[in-house]
């Protein structure tokens, strides 16, 4: 093939590309696709609560890193929230997924907790998921809309569940300050974190749990860590295992975009990054000076493009005319 | 000096769309609505209003600043807003949408008897809150959400209710 004709063969390829991006309608794209738009439009449904005022982006806000500025959050029922709200950066990365439960593993078991947990109850349909697969299924759009995600599977807690882990998996974060410098790129980058960047991963130790890319071992089985003493009431980790041991460990986590998403630690207790820091028992030994320059550090792995990507925003259109696109 | 300022600007809530999450029932109290805050004193005094379904009906449920008074919404499916709410509520849930006059400009307080969401738009763009928090213990109050105004009429969007009627108040802060 001359290079003139593998230019016109690209030239086609490209131009049927930018179609088929362009093309209005979900049923132009995969399955996965279509899977994807599905899950985040559940993912921004509140009537995945049993009152119909909560959805999943109550408490995961965008422009907080796909978490809330609540220390933790009230369930419909008004039960107080236990935890504080994690962030969803990257979560698709994560072997654990929660802050005191390593045998939630998978995102489809993960968003049970929410939906139909009941300690504390959150989105309220703990025994009623009955409820939510017939008002969920209720609807021509949504009906038409599973349909084609889920070819010949049925509008149920299994589809919305991975259908909202099909979403979730997409929330990738690797466009902040620090991706961009360590990408090549010319990144204005302040003198103080730059120390704290060094800091970080050297002398204050925080990247031995806190590991790049994604400042959390979650990836790993060994991401369950006690920070501080003493603890009391919220015993974490040990909770589960029913060892001693592990009484106030927490899954390390994540540090993107955390210098948007206070207060801080598994109960929100911290409302700054400082305060959040000397908490850990290693940061007794840093000056006040350091813990500023891990802070300057930590602002550096806030993404703006993530926190305000359309893609990941509340859809724009109804579900009927979402369905009716297809 | 740096630090304090970096720790107060991290601290700061200061958007509409980062309105606090309701508190739990308050704790078994000798009497409620006792000790509420200056600006809210008529909040026990509630006349009744019927939330608009659209812009149409804006001019028969107009906020008075300084009134109290007890909403009736309509189904969320039924209402028609100005702007898709920030936060949308579900097909169950409760909404509704109403006009407020202001004539001078202040810091002016939207207050709630619940958790629903508020957006408070000008023309059809969302104004920003300058503060949010949750209503004293011991008094009826479950949100209140602080805007600075400027004199003309606003629209205030309730969406994300669970039931049908809502108990709202705007008032001047002092």
């Amino acid at each position: 093939m001359t290079l003139a004709a593998a230019s016109k063969v690209l030239g086609a390829i490209a131009a049927l590309c930018l179609l088929a991006a362009f093309t209005p309608g979900l049923a132009e794209r995969p399955a996965s696709d279509v899977r994807v738009e599905l899950g985040r439009r559940l993912f921004y449904d509140a009537d995945l609560s049993i009152d119909g005022t909560m959805a999943c982006a109550t408490c995961h806000e965008q422009h907080h890193g796909f978490t809330d500025s609540n220390a933790t959050h009230p369930g419909v029922h008004g039960d107080p929230g236990r935890r504080n709200v994690q962030t969803l950066a990257n979560v698709g990365t994560f072997a654990s997924l929660t802050w005191g439960d390593p045998r939630v593993r998978k995102l489809e078991d993960q968003a049970l907790i929410p939906i139909a947990g009941k300690t504390p109850v959150e989105m309220g349909f703990g025994g009623q998921e009955k409820v939510l697969e017939d008002r969920i299924g209720g609807r021509a759009c949504y009906r038409k809309l599973f349909a084609t995600a889920f070819p010949g599977e049925a509008v149920g807690m299994a589809t919305i569940t991975k259908a909202l882990a099909a979403f979730q998996r997409t929330m990738v974060s690797r466009d902040a300050p620090y991706d961009r410098k360590k990408r090549g790129e010319m990144v204005d980058t302040s003198i103080e974190a730059v120390r704290g960047e060094k800091l970080f991963f050297g002398k204050a130790s925080c990247a031995s749990c806190h590991a790049a890319p994604d400042f959390t071992d979650a990836a790993g089985p060994n991401a369950f860590h006690r920070i501080d003493l003493p603890f009391s009431g919220d015993q974490g980790l040990g909770e589960i295992t029913g060892k001693a041991d592990d009484n106030g460990r927490f899954r390390t986590p994540s540090l993107r975009n955390v210098a948007i998403s206070a207060p801080y630690l598994h109960d929100g207790s911290a409302r700054t990054l400082a305060g959040a820091i000397r908490r850990h028992r290693e940061a007794t030994k840093l000056k006040d000076g350091e813990v500023e320059d891990l802070v300057a550090f930590l602002r550096t792995l806030t993404d703006d493009r993530f926190v305000a990507d359309p893609r990941f925003a509340l859809p724009k259109a109804s579900c009927e005319a979402a369905a009716a696109a297809l | 000096m740096r630090l304090a300022v970096l720790l107060a600007a991290l601290a700061l809530p200061v958007a509409a769309h980062a309105q606090m999450a309701p508190a739990a029932p308050a704790p078994a109290c000798a009497a409620m609505d006792e000790a509420l805050p200056a600006e809210l004193a008529a909040w026990p005094k509630k006349t009744e209003l019927t939330a608009a379904t659209g812009v149409s009906g804006l001019d028969k449920a107009v906020l008075v600043p300084g009134q109290a008074y007890v909403a009736t919404l309509a189904a969320t499916p039924d209402v028609t807003y100005v702007v898709q709410p920030e936060k949308p509520g579900g097909t169950v849930s409760k909404g509704g949408i109403f006009a407020v006059d202001i004539a001078t400009a202040g810091s002016y307080m939207i207050a709630l008897g619940t958790g629903a969401w508020i957006d408070l738009l000008k023309g059809d763009a969302a104004q920003r809150s300058t503060g949010h928090g949750r209503g004293p213990a011991c008094t009826t109050l479950r949100k209140m959400v602080t805007f600075d105004l400027q004199p003309g009429r606003y629209v205030v969007q309730i969406s994300a209710n669970a039931e049908p009627t809502l108990p709202i108040m705007i008032a001047p802060k002092p």
